[in-house]
């Protein structure tokens, strides 16, 4: 039976479902979510004739109006149909070859003979060089959504998708706890008789669906463009709320470090993080954001010093690494690089330097001595911080400032600095993540106020920035560099559209730009 | 001690010859190891924090008092063309459309650390200051326009439009704003601190440190910094430099590495040329004398060979002789015998006669 499975994954990865047709001169190739190229024959050598353009839902078509099934092309085997055309396995060039013309020209033929519409018959015909179609095929994910809908259709059976491989008696059998998501073992490439995420998904899926066509209400897929199509995928019923995956995961745990005590007997100095499982799996449309080789803990590879099998990556690197969006940091830091609403601020934020001894606290919340780090004990030091966007009350943020010191050609700048803050703090609305790591008054005021200490009253602009060009400071902009940098650059990443002069510029009048130069003379 | 003609010119050839040694010597190690006047002064064009209002524009249009262009500085419909380097126009300011978002590049002189136009000039009028500047001398300008076709960033203009007294215009880094302690009129006028002046070391830190701190913003590359063998004016980009038209395919080379192969050729001609006819004088001179010597020689040969010939034959005549006397005196004595024998023979007889 392996045999079987793996020859025909062999002539499934034959077919290039992606190739794109070369761009002919004329009218743009139609694009197909069911394109498949036929170029088999590759396994035997260089091709003798152009590969064959085949548009698999057309056919499907066909055979339906004919009554006919899918075994009329597709080998059978464990009361399943496999992918590849009338063959489980590429035997020899001859033999291939022989396949696909006695079967397509031979159906072809007999159609032709009764009268009916029918696919080609002739040499070019099928082997074009120039190609008609361009391949419009998206992969579709199985969204958490999708994966609520299929529990519910099957009564939480899980055991109808999820797997174990015993590798003594070669067989599947299903463990109940233990799921994952197929790809963790469904990789790219069949490996012996494991098979590649491409072909089990596709004998999995639509084998299930074609048993399921008549019992269902709403019958499941089996068309290619039905699942692979950008126009269908947008089709598909979401699910509101969706439901918890279950698998008793916690809602609240303490992220552990996997060592009770370190050799010398010394408890561990850092605090444990206690960390949000719940609340994260609504931010994720897969538990492998996370969970990205197994269902397991993040300790579990991922050791203080860096296991072989996290390959070195210790626990502080894999939650802490900035260019990546697997670590808790990486991806914080993407939300709010790619979020407008943050972006103004903290494109600012140097992407590589160290996070401040400041923010460590929000995440590694202090634990007293002798609580012990039970799931209990992370949902209440969770639900302990503080959540409401805290600022400084309207009386104690000044409503305007007046910017005028280096105005030569143009008049002094009204500032409208209250404006600017309420409108930073109702960004921050109840993004969660701003509102942790904004919990102190003074950091609504940071952004701009950036190296300033975190007060009511935080230094001004020109306590740093002086005349520019101080040879002795040179990465530090002058006063003028400082104000267009840091206020052009919010607005432009923001999408605030004042970034012209006299947006902020009034110009001067004539008459008392003539009365300067006068006063000057 | 009075100098020979030949010592002189044995002198100079050998002073010429060393001379080349040595210039050879120390050009390669110059092109390896010259990375400008230390201490050099530089701009940083920061291209991701311009904002395209063409202050520097202006600014440049003042300090150098150049005409007022037709348009106005403040004018955006300017930047819907790609505008070249023009005799009134030391930099212009151009846009370019990356990814849906406008991207202002300042174009002027990047005043070479080892400059193109210097290096084509053959009287000199391009120099590379100390502080950076590259600047022009229109006193000793013949017009040839060598510079612009050398320049790779295609910075020299010409003023085709003066019939009498046309010069070669270009940035000159604001080298007489240097000298008074003043800023380049673009630097001043930047809004944004897009452009910062200072000793090009600091910058290709200050540009290090922000590649360094913002990897997203920055590509990684920092034009000028090599390119042609480095410029003085350098470039910090997020989207690759081509895009931008800031060339890419010039190399690291300095132009004059390239064409001073060529170019060190000529004062070894000039200095080994007399050598060089001395040494053909000479071979003339010492062939003639060889020839006499030769002549000389083959007659003292010719004259020993007819002397040894004349030996040989009146050796072989003497003992010609000898034998023919041997031969005579052989004859003689035999004679003389037959006659004695004949005698003793007569006597015997009668004897006999005589006895019986």
């Amino acid at each position: 039976m392996a045999g079987i499975i793996s020859s025909s994954m062999v002539l499934f990865s034959g077919t290039n479902v992606m190739t794109n047709a070369q761009d002919g001169v004329g009218a743009a190739p139609e694009a197909r979510a069911d394109l498949i190229i036929i170029d088999n024959m590759k396994s035997f050598g260089p091709l003798e004739k152009a590969t064959v353009e085949f548009l698999h839902d057309t056919h499907t078509k066909a055979l339906a109006k004919n009554n006919e099934s899918c075994g009329i092309c597709h080998p059978v085997a464990k009361e399943q149909f496999y992918p590849g055309f009338k063959r489980l396995k590429n035997t020899s060039r001859e033999e291939v070859m022989n396949i696909y013309h006695d079967g397509c020209i031979g159906c072809h033929g007999e159609m032709r003979l009764k009268g009916e519409q029918s696919g080609p018959v002739e040499c070019d015909d099928c082997h074009m060089e120039k190609k008609k179609y361009n391949s419009s095929h998206l992969a579709i994910g199985f969204d958490k959504s999708l994966h609520a809908r299929h529990v519910q259709a099957h009564e939480n059976k899980c055991d109808q998708c999820h797997h174990e491989y015993d590798e003594k008696t070669r067989t599947l059998f299903y463990a109940r706890g233990k799921e994952g998501t197929c790809r963790y073992c469904h990789t790219e490439q069949t490996k012996d008789n494991l098979l590649s995420m491409r072909v089990s998904s596709h004998i999995a899926c639509i084998n299930c669906h074609i048993n399921n066509q008549a019992k269902n209400p709403l019958p499941p897929p089996v068309k290619c463009s039905q699942c692979h199509d950008a126009s269908y995928q947008n089709t598909i019923k979401k699910l509101d709320p969706i439901p918890r995956l279950e698998r008793n995961q916690p809602d609240m745990v303490m992220i552990t470090t996997g060592e009770k005590d370190l050799d010398s007997g010394v408890k561990i100095q850092m605090s444990l993080v206690p960390f949000n499982h719940k609340a994260h799996e609504g931010y994720n449309d897969t538990c492998r954001v996370c969970h990205h080789q197994e269902m397991k803990q993040c300790s579990d590879c991922h050791t203080l010093g860096g296991s072989d099998a996290a390959k070195g990556l210790s626990l502080e690197l894999a939650m802490h690494k900035k260019d990546t969006d697997r670590s808790c940091v990486g991806c914080h830091a993407n939300q709010y690089t790619k979020n407008r609403n943050c972006s103004g601020c903290h494109q600012f934020t140097p992407t590589t330097a160290r996070m401040s001894n400041r923010s460590c606290q929000v995440c590694h919340i202090p634990i007293p001595k002798g609580v012990e780090l039970t799931d209990h004990t992370a949902q209440l030091l969770l639900e302990g911080r503080p959540e409401k966007p805290a600022t400084y009350t309207q009386e104690e943020i000044p409503e305007k400032i007046i910017i005028g010191k280096l105005s030569k050609k143009y008049a002094s700048v009204e500032f409208p600095h209250r404006k600017i803050i309420n409108k930073i703090a109702e960004n921050m609305g109840d993004n969660k993540l701003a509102l942790h790591f904004h919990a102190e008054k003074a950091t609504t005021c940071s952004g701009c106020h950036h190296n300033a200490p975190l007060t009511k009253q935080p230094s001004g602009c020109s306590s740093c920035h002086a005349k520019a060009f101080n040879d002795r400071d040179m990465h530090k902009p002058g006063i003028v560099g400082a104000y267009h940098l840091q206020c052009m650059e919010c607005h432009t990443t923001m999408k605030i559209n004042i970034v012209g002069c006299k947006d902020c510029h009034k110009e001067k009048s004539p008459q008392s730009s003539a009365l300067l130069q006068r006063e000057k003379e | 001690m009075s100098i020979s003609r030949r010592n002189f010119l044995g002198w100079m050839g050998a002073a010429g010859l060393a001379a080349s040694l040595v210039d050879k010597q120390a050009h390669a190690a110059s092109t390896k190891e010259f990375a400008g006047h230390k201490g050099s002064y530089g701009v940083l064009h920061d291209i991701t924090r311009c904002v395209g209002c063409r202050s520097c524009e202006e600014a440049c249009n003042t300090v150098n008092n150049l005409p007022k262009p037709a348009k106005s500085f403040t004018d955006e419909s300017v930047l819907n063309k790609k505008r070249k380097l023009t005799t009134t126009e030391y930099t212009v300011v151009n846009e370019s459309v990356q990814k849906g978002s406008q991207i202002f590049t300042k174009i002027q002189c990047n005043h070479c650390l080892e400059p193109a136009c210097a290096s084509v000039c053959f009287v000199n009028a391009f120099q590379k200051l100390p502080n950076g500047a590259v600047v022009y001398d229109a006193s000793v300008c013949v017009g040839c326009r060598y510079c612009m076709m050398a320049c790779p960033f295609e910075v020299p203009t010409y003023e085709y439009d003066d019939p009498y007294t046309p010069e070669v215009v270009k940035c000159t880094l604001c080298a007489p704003r240097l000298e008074k302690g003043l800023l380049p009129g673009c630097v001043a006028s930047c809004p944004t601190e897009s452009l910062l002046f200072g000793k090009r070391e600091d910058l290709l830190k200050i540009a290090r440190r922000r590649i360094e701190k913002f990897p997203h913003r920055y590509i990684d590359h920092i034009y000028g910094e090599q390119e042609m063998g480095g410029t003085s004016w350098l470039y910090l980009s997020g989207v690759p430099f081509k895009d931008l038209g800031l060339r890419e395919d010039l190399g690291n080379t300095p132009a004059p590495k390239l064409t001073s192969g060529a170019l060190h050729l000529i004062p070894m001609v000039v200095s080994l040329w007399p050598v060089f006819l001395a040494g053909m004088y000479g071979m003339t001179k010492r062939r003639n004398t060889i020839a006499n010597e030769e002549k000389a020689l083959a007659v003292a040969i010719a004259i020993e060979q007819t002397e040894n010939k004349a030996a040989e034959a009146l050796s072989q005549a003497m003992e010609k002789a000898r034998k023919e006397k041997e031969n005579i005196l052989k004859r003689v004595e035999r004679t003389r015998e037959n006659r004695v024998k004949k005698a003793l023979k007569q006597s015997s007889s009668t004897n006999s006669e005589e006895g019986a």
